[in-house]
């Protein structure tokens, strides 16, 4: 049986462990033997976007002792799994890191690409805006960006779509950035901050009632304009939606 | 000088006018996408475009002779400048040799680099900038917001008050044909009356020693057959082999830049006019040097479209005066860092490095990375502020080490669960000016997998 | 000396060599009824009027007909009147000009002249007005064509036109006429 490595980031670990549970109860329920290593950190990006990706070689290092003996690693950000694919480079290119740089999988491009599987069989009866993070949109290629002329598809839409009771709404400006950007957030908090605030009246005006992303940092970047402005819509990480399925 | 993130602050202060600054813009990258997707082969144009740049980059000494040796067999002088200084220098002297005094500019990012019209109003001669854009904001005072629409951050009222004062409009009147039309019988005067024109170049053509310049407006035409001598500036990077490659850039330039399937004057020039004089000048200013980088020399590749900053969602929010750098947005983010490293490192910063920029590029600069690779030189070289960088230490110690780890998320989910709104939210903590922090679990993941998997899984083995 | 420092540094710095690419085939084989639609529409999207003349028409009387106090190259003694050294004021002055375009590309309804269409270069930038007549059999489907049939060495100063001049440097809102013609119009015959 192959064997699956969770990884779960740091903030997700510290702030939003539901997303964790979800993403570990998703992947146990489509049978999979799945392991959390428990001295897993961080994978390094923090350091790394802020200019400090030396500093970040212990961390990435820590990663990759962590994980180097899974078939597959999975998590459920695109931001972080991005990271260890394309900037583990500044390591020594060992067995262990390219094995873990080739197998390291955001959750949705696990189910779809490696799993194969499309229909979860979910249940989902909401008005559902789906927020397309950068570096998994862009950097991962789950989905085909706006401006390329090729023809467009999206994993997460894929995934989605099956839910029973769903309604994904479209909206005006379909993969634009939400100003987290990491560091950003706090080197240019106004920018940060607009960013948002239009991200979310974009799926506002559109008739969402939640938001969802395959990055919680984004996530977590929105809830918190939503909740200082006290609006309603709801942010919800999908691998929370994916999991309220009947397997 | 205030940095990008302050003046991007003031900029956004006024709400309906950052709105409007970036409704504007995206409506330019929907054009952009529009006359893209017109093209079924647009991918594979740029995938030519780019090794055409690579191509031309990788033999550039000799493309740049053999151009060389063509201009002067057309008639028409070449010249050289290693900078800016040079570069001034040597337009002085060509337009002092001629007793000329009047001197029509159509717009040129290099003569804004090298600041070209101060150095000869210094000398006391008259530059009149004939773009419509580049004329409104040099009666400003102030550097274009802009590579390809310079006058972006203004609203057609602030236009029909600066025109009422320069050029005697009507008071009040700030319709868009109207004042166009006072600006147009303002600058044929200009025209009619210059005696050297000066413009930039789009592209020049090694083996015909053609330059190419690219106008909506048809100002560079005017300028350039109305006066007697015509004075084209270029950089070192804008060769190209030939025409089967101009043909693939003017498929992309205004595609990219404005949405328009061309400019409305792709204009070819060879040989000086009868009875005139042809000058072409090429700029090095630091370029030789950046070729030199292996990191960094793609971003001479660029062919200024503009499409990095009407994509960027930083830059539409900002207005690119905020970038205090000649060239704004993305691509200057990179190139600014390089001409001046002090000067522009909170550049590299100024992007949530989310990738558009990298996919509107015409000729596929790798933008996002060049920035993601700027700010490790940046921090590498110490020019990060001391708190930021020891900050950065801690963090890395915490995040290398599982316990440490672990014991800091619990203290910092302690403290922001416990301290009062006050401490918390003290105008330090930037990120909750405008933001909550996440509402805090009593449980981190780990704890929880602990507790729920592995203990019960103990329990279980033991029962 | 600056160009030799300049080419030095190039040579020391430039990346290792790399070819040019392949390029697309680029010969468009549409019939040519096809092409002057597209032609067409671009016309209509760089904001350029245009007649179609049918099958019977003479190109020549019709402009004469419907243009008889317009200029028109190599007619009326156009050419002296304006040439290479007439005064700029006097070009200042012309309202409406014919020219005969070369050839024409369907993608962007550029029409391409070069200094053998024009004695003064000035001439289809300060006028007025443009008419520019053009052969449909003279269509190419895109730029990679209209080069191919253009030769460059032997063109003093040329140029593709796409419309009549334009900007939208105040609140982007488009205007006609910004320093050269107001209007262009492509009877195509």
């Amino acid at each position: 049986m192959i064997k699956v490595g969770l990884f779960i980031p740091c903030y997700i670990d510290q702030f939003y462990p539901q997303v964790g549970i979800a993403t570990l109860e998703l992947l146990q329920k489509i049978g999979l033997n799945i392991v959390y290593p428990l001295k897993q950190t961080c994978c390094g990006q923090p350091l790394a976007n802020s200019g400090a990706e030396r500093e970040a070689i212990p961390i990435c290092k820590n990663f990759v002792r962590n994980f180097s003996e899974f078939d597959y690693i999975v998590s459920p950000s695109g931001s972080c799994v991005y990271y260890i694919r394309e900037h583990y480079n500044i390591l020594d290119q060992t067995d262990q890191v390219k094995k873990v740089r080739q197998n390291t999988y955001e959750l949705c491009e696990f189910i779809v690409d490696v799993l194969g599987m499309e229909d979860l069989k979910i249940e989902y009866p909401h008005k559902v805006g789906i927020h397309q993070s950068c570096h998994g949109l862009r950097g991962l290629k789950l989905g085909m960006p706006s401006e390329l002329v090729a023809k467009q598809f999206s994993k997460v839409h894929q995934l989605l779509k099956k839910a029973k009771g769903i309604e994904i709404i479209s909206l005006g400006r379909k993969d634009e950035c939400c100003g987290f950007g990491g560091t950003f957030s706090v080197i240019e908090p106004e920018v940060s901050v607009k960013m948002g605030k239009e991200r979310i009246r974009d799926h506002q005006i559109n008739g969402a009632e939640i938001i969802t992303a395959t990055d919680m940092s984004c996530l977590m970047h929105l809830e918190g304009i939503i909740r200082r402005q006290n609006w309603d819509t709801k942010v919800v990480h999908i691998a929370e939606i994916l999991n309220c399925n009947r397997l | 000088m205030i940095g990008h993130s302050e003046k991007a602050a003031q900029f956004l202060k006024d709400e309906n006018r950052a709105d409007w600054h970036d409704q504007t813009l995206w409506m330019v990258r929907q054009k952009r996408d529009r006359a893209a997707w017109s093209v079924p082969e647009w991918e594979d144009l740029r995938e030519e475009a780019s090794q055409i740049k690579n191509h031309a980059l990788s033999n550039l000494d000799n493309y740049l002779l053999q151009f060389e040796e063509k201009v002067i067999g057309n008639g028409a002088t070449i010249h050289w400048a290693s900078d800016a200084q040079e570069f001034n220098d040597l337009i002085l002297r060509i337009i002092q040799k001629n007793g000329a005094k009047k001197i029509v500019k159509s717009k040129s990012m290099l003569t804004e680099e090298c600041g070209l019209n101060p150095f000869l109003e210094k000398n006391g001669l008259e530059v009149v900038d004939t773009d419509l854009g580049e004329r409104i904001i040099q009666f400003r005072n102030e550097p274009p917001s802009h590579i390809v629409l310079p006058a972006i951050h203004l609203k057609k009222e602030e236009i029909g008050e600066l025109f009422e004062e320069k050029l005697k409009t009507a008071k009040g009147n700030s319709d868009p044909q109207y004042l166009t039309a006072a600006a147009r019988s303002h600058l044929r005067e200009k025209f009619l009356a210059a005696d050297v024109a000066i413009t930039g170049v789009n592209f020049a053509i090694a083996d015909t020693g053609t330059v190419v310049v690219c106008t909506n407006e048809g100002n560079a035409d005017m300028g350039v057959h109305a006066a007697k001598i015509q004075i084209h500036c270029m950089g070192i990077e804008k060769i190209i082999p030939g025409t089967n490659e101009l043909a693939v850039f003017t498929r992309m330039l205004a595609r990219s830049a404005t949405g328009q399937p061309i400019t409305t004057y792709t204009s070819h020039y060879r040989e000086p006019k009868a009875g005139g004089q042809m000058h072409v000048v090429i700029v090095d200013n630091g370029r030789s040097k950046l070729l030199g980088n292996e990191t960094y020399r793609n971003s001479l590749k660029c062919i200024r479209c503009g499409a990095c900053m009407n994509t960027c969602p930083v830059y539409r929010r900002s207005g690119g005066h905020s970038y205090n750098y000649v060239i704004p947005g993305p691509i200057g983010s990179i190139l600014g860092p390089d001409s001046d490293i002090n000067k522009f490192k909170d550049l590299p910063f100024v992007s949530t490095l989310c990738g558009s920029c990298t996919n509107v590029c015409p000729v596929k600069i790798n933008i996002h990375d060049l920035l993601y690779d700027w700010r490790q030189e940046i921090s590498e070289k110490k020019l990060l502020p001391l708190s930021k960088r020891y900050l950065m230490k801690i963090t890395g110690i915490v995040l290398a080490h599982n316990t440490v780890y672990n014991l800091s998320g619990k203290v910092a989910r302690w403290a922001i669960r416990n301290l009062s709104g006050e401490l918390i939210y003290h105008r330090i903590n930037v990120w909750g000016r405008e933001r909550e922090l996440p509402e805090v679990p009593r449980e981190s993941f780990k704890q929880w997998y602990r507790k729920n998997t592995l203990e019960r899984r103990s329990v279980n083995e033991q029962g | 000396m600056s160009r030799d420092n300049i080419l030095k540094t190039i040579r020391q710095n430039k990346p290792e060599f790399t070819p040019l690419p392949k390029y697309l085939e680029v010969t468009d084989p549409k019939p040519r009824r096809e092409l002057l639609e597209i032609f067409e529409k671009s016309l209509n999207q760089v904001g350029a009027e245009f007649i179609e003349l049918s099958l019977n028409e003479e190109i020549d009387s019709y402009l004469s007909f419907h243009f008889p106090e317009v200029h028109q190259i190599g007619k009326n003694g156009f050419r002296d009147e304006y040439s290479a050294n007439c005064s700029k004021e006097k070009l200042d002055q012309i309202d409406t000009i014919i020219l005969e375009g070369h050839l024409g590309v369907a993608e962007n309804g550029a029409i391409w002249l070069d200094d053998s269409d024009f004695p003064n270069r000035l001439v289809p930038f300060v006028a007025q007005m443009v008419i520019i007549s053009l052969d449909s059999a003279k269509i190419l489907s895109n730029m990679t064509e209209a080069y191919h049939k253009l030769n460059m060495a032997g063109t003093g100063f040329g140029v593709f036109i796409s419309g009549p001049s334009k900007t939208a440097d105040i609140e982007q809102s488009l205007v006609y006429g910004a320093h050269g013609p107001k209007s262009l119009l492509v009877v195509i015959y």
